[in-house]
């Protein structure tokens, strides 16, 4: 039997407004080149200068999962030559990193959760991107230099499962404290992994394989599966020494297969030294007291959302894993909606209506009016059924809640006189039925609330209905 | 350090450059020189200094997060580069 251990490496893209050593702007989508200086294009005589908020945001990081934060760090030069890379080096922090020794706690499903430990967290600047087209490349320089946060885990992982946890929570987490966009599929979280086996009781690392450069969860997933059988195989077959070594593998989707990206007799040579441009980056008091007083992150939430609103565990941990969930959740609260319902409404009713690429951000049912909504089914001015009549129209229409209710004429009758006056008209007119039920045939009781509900078209407070009808028949 | 045709080798590899053939003992004769000049560093006695050790104590300049862009700088640049195309730097492919 096989153990695997799986350790990740995650890049993420700090959102600050400018680059880590220069004042040109992070933003997307603009004419290639555009936002670069003689800094990031690294000319001659060009000097870095460090942004403070690059600096205050890994600082927050380290908080956030209880890590050593180095009140001094040092930036060290890794020297690669490739066309992304005008300075032939990047600038990293090998030796002194910013944020030592963190940890974070992945959730299951039954509750239990196990501590995955971080070793570190470290600032460096991104690479431009090439596109290749036949025989040249174009080199766009537009990212280069923009801040990341490598952020590198112990190989505490022992499945693909707790790989996945590990990232939802570390990208719940990112997003909580506002560093980064951390979108997979733009870039923002860019995912390495690290997998070995060993026989299980063995304490020995054995040899790690490299996985770059995957950009969603699920082909997470499957590049471990493929690559785990591929150096079982190995194992097996007595081949493991000569075909598994220490390299860097591509995963191929379409072929579901890892694949060598450079042999091993060109192992990278990256020469790393202190980078002479810049002085240690200090930490003063100013910058660690305001970067350690970080927003509620989404363990505390979950927490909060349990003990102060009643919810079940599993409730909880829907509306906090993502931040905005959580915060439209929370507009609901303050719109006076009750916590119970707004749960519901939230990530089953509204969650089920959002298609076409529609997000929590793009709704055209905002958290104030789904807050509203719930609070007309809170206080039994419509019910759920017409609530989801409302919602429906709400999604198509621009309008409010109260109009939307008028104009459907879905108001709730709890009105007793006009009940009882529909009660007697059902009653009057299934006098047979009024004498089997009354001979305890008392599963009529629904034909019965059934009966006032059509007449009504639905209006009637069926509660009401309900208690108007034992006592006619009593 | 004795520099020789497999180190020489080796930077052409990191480096991505090709030494001709005819050059090769000029550049290791060089190669050697400047190490050897270099090599004066090493008298120095460096035990207990840290790794960090610094000339001044004063720590890196810190700037505010606003961004600035004169895209003047970048045309002149991409003005100046070898090859560009549609504000791309062009290089030779560089996947095989």
């Amino acid at each position: 039997m096989f153990e695997v251990v799986i350790g990740l490496e995650v890049h993420v893209q700090l959102n600050t407004k400018t680059k880590l050593f220069c004042s040109c702007p992070t933003s997307f989508n603009h004419t290639q080149n555009s936002n670069t200086c003689p800094t990031c294009l690294a000319l001659p005589g060009a000097l870095p200068v460090l942004n403070r908020e690059v600096l205050h945001k890994a600082t927050m990081f380290g908080t956030a999962i209880d890590a050593t934060i180095n009140r001094t760090s040092f930036f060290d030069r890794k020297s690669y030559f490739y066309p992304d890379s005008p300075s032939a080096y990047q600038i990293t922090q090998l030796y002194t990193p910013v944020v030592e020794h963190g940890k974070l706690e992945i959730d299951f499903d039954d509750g239990t959760q196990k501590t995955i430990r971080i070793n570190r967290a470290h600032i460096e600047a991104d690479a431009g991107k090439n596109i290749h087209e036949g025989d040249i490349s174009k080199v766009d320089l537009n990212r280069a230099g923009t801040p990341l946060l490598e952020i590198v885990s112990e190989p505490d992982m022992r499945n693909e499962d707790e790989v996945v946890r590990y990232l939802k929570k570390l990208h719940s987490i990112v997003r909580y404290l506002d560093i980064s966009d951390a979108n997979m599929q733009e870039g923002s979280f860019r995912v390495d992994v690290n997998v070995s086996i060993r026989p299980k009781g063995d304490e020995k690392l054995y040899t790690r394989v490299e996985i770059k450069n995957i950009n969603s969860f699920r082909f997470i997933q499957q590049a471990i599966e493929v690559e785990v059988e591929r150096q079982i195989d190995a194992w097996e077959d007595g081949v493991y020494e000569q075909e598994i070594f220490q390299e860097t593998r591509l995963f191929d989707q379409l072929k579901q297969e890892t694949r060598s990206m450079r042999g091993k007799e060109e192992a990278a040579d990256y020469r790393y030294f202190p980078e002479p441009d810049l002085l240690k980056a200090v930490i003063d008091d100013e910058m660690f007291d305001s970067a350690s007083d970080i927003p509620e992150l989404p363990d505390a939430k979950r927490e909060r959302f349990i003990s102060e609103y009643g919810m079940s565990a599993y409730n909880a941990s829907v509306i906090t894993a993502n931040l905005e969930m959580a915060k439209y959740f929370e507009k609901m609260i303050d719109e006076g909606a009750s916590a119970k319902n707004s749960v519901t409404w939230l990530s089953v009713e509204l969650q089920g209506r959002l298609k076409n690429s529609l997000t929590l951000e793009t709704s055209p049912v905002d958290a104030a009016t789904l807050g509203t909504l719930v609070k007309r089914i809170d206080d039994k001015t419509i019910s759920g059924k017409a609530a989801k009549d409302v919602l429906d129209y709400l999604m198509q229409n621009d309008s409010d809640v109260d109009s939307v209710i008028d104009k459907l004429g879905l108001k709730q009758v709890s009105d007793t006189g006009a009940i009882e006056k529909m009660v007697d008209e059902i009653l009057d007119a299934n006098p047979d039925k009024v004498q089997q039920y009354r001979a305890g045939k008392e599963k009529l009781l629904g034909f019965f609330v059934g009966q006032v509900m059509k007449a009504s078209k639905g209006s009637a407070n069926p509660q009401a209905v309900n208690e108007v009808i034992k006592s006619k028949l009593a | 350090m004795q520099v020789d045709n497999t180190l020489l080798s080796k930077l052409e590899k990191l480096s991505y450059l090709k030494v001709s053939e005819d050059k090769r003992d000029e550049i290791i004769t060089q190669l050697d020189e400047m190490i050897a000049f270099v090599n004066n560093l090493s008298q120095l006695d460096t035990d207990g200094i840290s790794d960090n050790f610094s000339m001044t104590d004063k720590s890196t300049t810190l700037r505010q997060d606003v961004p600035k862009c004169n895209p003047q700088i970048s045309d002149d640049i991409l003005a100046h580069a070898p090859n560009t195309d549609e504000h791309f730097f062009i290089v030779p492919k560089i996947i095989e």
